[in-house]
């Protein structure tokens, strides 16, 4: 299975995933890899399992199959899907020939979407991965993110189809389910108390680093500057920066912080939480750590 | 370095979670040199033995990151108990270290101004702080970045009270009784004070970095 594809269309945080690359926090590089794991997952199965695909956000993107065929699986958020200007059902999957155009815009939830094919991204992978670092400058294309002319190869088979639900974490509602933080013992109770009943918004400064929430209750704003070491961080992470804004922290987070950190977001709702528009409430619920896995291992039933 | 010293007591670590899918043993709140042995000399030890589940071993300043995947089945308590027992025995008289001399070219742009703040001329303050070797404390902060220290007391300076936006890769900066190296561009709230062709980080390597936490630095005058 081969085919080039050809970049006609392609925003600022659009970037070739694949899950990410463990095992160099050490190094000073965080693992990245899709913002919404399960989207990502979801449009592999679609697509036939071929290893990374593009992330592209509600910017859209789009391209053009110069040569061979394809298999494309598409998921994430919730976007529009056009081949050759026919709209195709989202999430799904089709076939594309030379020639064909896949032109993807903006649907109505969701801030990241990923289209993956049943043969593999053919870039070279850097330090095991070709997920693409915004912070270290790694993976990918040259460590950035794709633009306009870009091309990219597409070689060997993919792991086949097998069934997966189709989920729709719009319809999850809720808060967005946290575990308390490396530092929260450094908040008052009463401060702990009023994080979990205040409602905070979705900025619109978020990217693949981190989502800054806006505090219109001011939660955060008597909170003192904390001198402390610098510890490891992990996607989720929420921390207080010195003006007293709450940043949650992801895929290309730095690897370490000195800033406090209050809750870290459970792995089961960080895809969720990653889909979140700017202008969108969010409230936050602890629950212990046992009660984040119970959540994962119900995930994979 | 302690020369044939008895195996001292560590300060009394907290497990503590990170998330649910990470625990952090953590020496200490605030930058000691005791604290930051612990943290290696633990790390060391997972090295050596390891916690069955755990995917990744992470050292920072004066706490180790063990990173774990739930959906595998581990469980919290389990590696927490492993990490009691390893604990209850480790010391940090026997660290496996590596000494490296380190080149350095004193031409910052804050070498007159830090060397004015500990009220030296810059020729002492390079003599000084090359008077003898610093430890890598942590490593990880950036691809490549290195804390070392700690320097003696007459040689502790705060940071600047502003950030230069990008310094380049192999710039040695100084602040808070430490020497670091950077490996990439990046901001800096830290005094630039000299430059190295030391390079820490080659992401084409099978390892991307040379420096590891605990390693000795003897810096120099480069030629």
């Amino acid at each position: 299975m081969s085919a080039v594809l050809a970049i006609l269309r392609a925003a600022p945080l659009t970037s070739i995933q694949d899950r990410g690359r463990f095992g160099m926090l050490q190094h000073g590089i965080s693992a990245s890899g899709p913002m919404d794991k399960a989207g990502y997952d979801l449009a592999g199965v679609l697509g036939g399992g071929g290893h990374g695909g593009i992330e592209f956000t509600t910017a859209g993107l789009e391209f053009k199959l110069s040569s061979g065929q394809c298999r494309v699986g598409f998921a994430g958020g919730d976007f529009q899907i056009r081949r050759n200007g026919t709209l195709l059902d989202w999430p799904g999957s089709g076939q594309l020939g030379e020639g064909d155009v896949l032109s993807i815009t903006p649907g109505r939830w969701g801030n990241y979407g990923y289209v993956r094919f049943d043969a593999g991204i053919d870039i070279a992978p850097v330090l095991g991965s070709v997920a693409t670092s915004s912070r270290a400058r790694l993976g990918g294309i040259e460590g950035r993110s794709l633009r306009v002319g870009d091309v990219i190869a597409l070689s060997g088979g993919g792991d086949g189809i097998t069934a997966i639900s189709q989920r729709r974490p719009e319809l999850e509602a809720g808060p967005i389910r946290v575990t308390w933080g490396l530092h929260a013992d450094l908040f008052s109770p009463s401060l702990r108390q009023r994080f979990t009943e205040a409602g905070f918004v979705v900025s619109a400064s978020l990217d693949r680093m981190g989502v800054r929430l806006t505090d219109s209750e001011r939660v955060f704003a008597d909170a003192t500057i904390l001198s402390l070491a610098s510890d490891a961080i992990v996607p989720g992470d929420i921390q207080i920066l010195g003006d007293g804004t709450p940043i949650v922290l992801m895929r290309d987070h730095q690897p370490t912080g000195g800033y406090p950190r209050i809750a870290t977001v459970v792995s089961a709702d960080l895809d969720r939480f990653a889909q979140l528009r700017p202008g969108t409430a969010v409230a936050f619920a602890p629950v212990t750590v046992e009660h984040a896995h119970a959540l994962l291992r119900s995930r994979q039933t | 370095m302690v020369a044939l010293s008895a195996p001292q007591a560590l300060p009394t670590p907290t497990i503590v979670p990170l998330g649910d899918s990470a625990l952090l043993v953590r020496f200490g709140s605030t930058l000691t040199d005791q604290a930051n042995r612990a943290a290696i000399a633990l790390a060391l030890a997972l090295d050596r033995s390891p916690i069955a589940g755990v995917v990744e071993v992470v050292p920072s300043l004066v706490s180790v990151l063990l990173r774990y995947e739930p959906a595998a089945g581990t469980s919290l308590g389990t590696i927490a108990g492993e990490l009691r027992l390893l604990l209850s025995v480790l010391d940090d008289s026997a660290p496996v270290t590596t000494s490296w001399v380190i080149p350095i070219r004193f031409d910052g742009p804050d070498l007159e101004a830090v060397s004015a703040a500990l009220g030296m001329a810059s020729s002492q303050f390079v003599a000084a702080h090359n008077a003898r070797p610093l430890r890598v404390l942590a490593t990880g902060f950036a691809p490549g970045f290195v804390y070392c220290g700690l320097h003696a007391d007459e040689l502790v300076l705060p940071r600047r009270t502003e950030v230069r936006p990008a310094v380049p890769p192999g710039s040695v900066l100084f602040a808070a009784g430490q020497t670091a190296i950077t490996a990439t561009a990046m901001p800096t709230g830290w005094h630039v004070i000299g430059s190295t062709d030391f390079a820490n980080f080659d992401p084409s390597g099978e390892l991307p970095t040379r420096l590891n936490a605990g390693d000795v630095l003897t810096f120099e005058v480069a030629p």
